[in-house]
């Protein structure tokens, strides 16, 4: 665990990511696609925990070692989304073909306050766009403030309002915030599926093998008594996303004791739904890091 | 062991209670000590927790914007401090 996420440098010169989203707003999304072959092959020959994280979740999806263009293509689904990113952050909503599944579980919530569990697959941004460009739909987002931290800031600057939409996690009052927003009737967002150094987990079944899971959504969601709604965006190639929304209603009882027992079986269903959704699109899990670690 | 008052000892309760701790007793509870991560070892899920008991014991809501809450938070001397001057019951 101690090599978890947190303790990668984020890779690639913040020259190179400047030029690069120079590129995506001046010259174009065609021209800055064609830059991700070149970042595509960096990674998997500079990358190596990224590289090893990638082909042992490809393995085990498929039930076999990937082929090398499998390899290729998970790291430039993931390159592509990052680039998208710019897009949807600048609210050039325009340029793809958003499909929306399920978009009444959350329609019909607006205004009342619900928390929104997704995992670190495909584009949350697309959500968090939409959010802002629908009114009536306010998104807030916990977020490790540090993680990603350049690109996050360099996005965030196509976007100021965006970044007013990020509770930080870590400090003593964040969660009093979340609670704060869906009392408001905001909707929170949040990602299920990274455990923060030190953070309490729960060992589910995921892909075949146990993998921990963080405890706090469950936590959250049994203390704060609103609905969850699952939301996963999915990149299928070309300019196409897919968001697809779920009710999620695992019930966890009140009593704190009881409650306690019940995490793992809520959260267990939550990686059901993930591993359902990574099933569909495999080459959006973008946890590159050792998410089965061996104690 | 240092004197507890008796709000102090009444908020240890509230605690206690709150956050069902096993192995500790509100009189055990070091009105000094830090009650987050080290301490009594809280985390932000129980500070969420306590923060909604004192709103319904006490009547008055802790807020996130409040940029004393890290004080507010750091010791039970300090939590029963703020309580004593925002109780509305």
């Amino acid at each position: 665990m101690a090599a978890g996420w947190q303790g990668q440098s984020e890779r690639g010169s913040p020259w190179a990511l400047r030029l690069i989203l120079w590129i995506a707003l001046h010259i174009g999304r065609g021209a800055a696609r064609v830059l991700l072959y070149p970042i595509t092959f960096y990674f998997l020959l500079n990358g190596r925990t990224a590289r090893n994280a990638s082909r042992d979740y490809l393995t085990r999806i498929f039930g076999r070692a990937p082929t090398l263009a499998e390899r290729i293509r998970h790291i430039h689904c993931f390159a592509a989304t990052i680039l998208d990113r710019v897009y949807f952050l600048s609210g050039q909503f325009d340029r793809f073909d958003v499909r929306l599944h399920g978009v009444e579980v959350i329609q019909a919530r607006a205004g009342t306050g619900a928390l929104l569990l997704s995992a670190h697959v495909g584009s949350f941004d697309a959500l968090r766009a939409l959010g802002v460009e629908q009114r009536g739909l306010p998104i807030k987002v916990l977020m490790f403030p540090d993680h990603n931290g350049f690109i996050t800031a360099l996005l965030h600057t196509l976007n100021p309002a965006l970044l007013e939409t990020i509770i930080p996690l870590g400090g003593i009052d964040t969660l009093l915030r979340v609670q704060e927003a869906v009392t408001q009737g905001e909707m929170v967002g949040m990602l299920g599926d990274r455990v923060a150094a030190g953070g309490k987990t729960v060992s589910c079944d995921f892909l075949g093998a146990p993998a921990p899971f963080p405890v706090g959504p469950a936590q959250l969601a049994a203390v704060l008594r609103v609905p969850v709604i699952l939301v996963f965006g999915l990149y299928r190639g070309g300019n196409r996303y897919d968001l697809y929304f779920e009710t999620f209603d695992a019930v966890l009882p009140q009593g704190r004791r009881e409650r306690e027992a019940a995490l793992g079986q809520w959260t267990q269903a939550y990686a059901a739904r993930l591993e359902h959704h990574v099933r569909i699109a495999p080459y959006n899990w973008f946890n590159f890091y050792d998410f089965w670690p061996q104690d | 062991m240092s004197e507890l008052t008796p709000l102090e000892l009444e908020v240890g309760h509230l605690i206690v209670d709150t956050l069902n701790l096993e192995d500790v007793s509100a009189a055990d509870i070091e009105a000094d000590a830090p009650l987050f991560r080290e301490g009594l070892g809280l985390d932000s899920i129980d500070a969420l927790e306590l923060a909604l008991a004192i709103s319904r014991h006490y009547g008055f809501q802790l807020r996130s914007d409040d940029e004393n809450n890290a004080r507010i938070f750091s010791s039970l001397r300090a939590l029963a401090a703020h309580i004593a001057g925002h109780r509305v019951k």
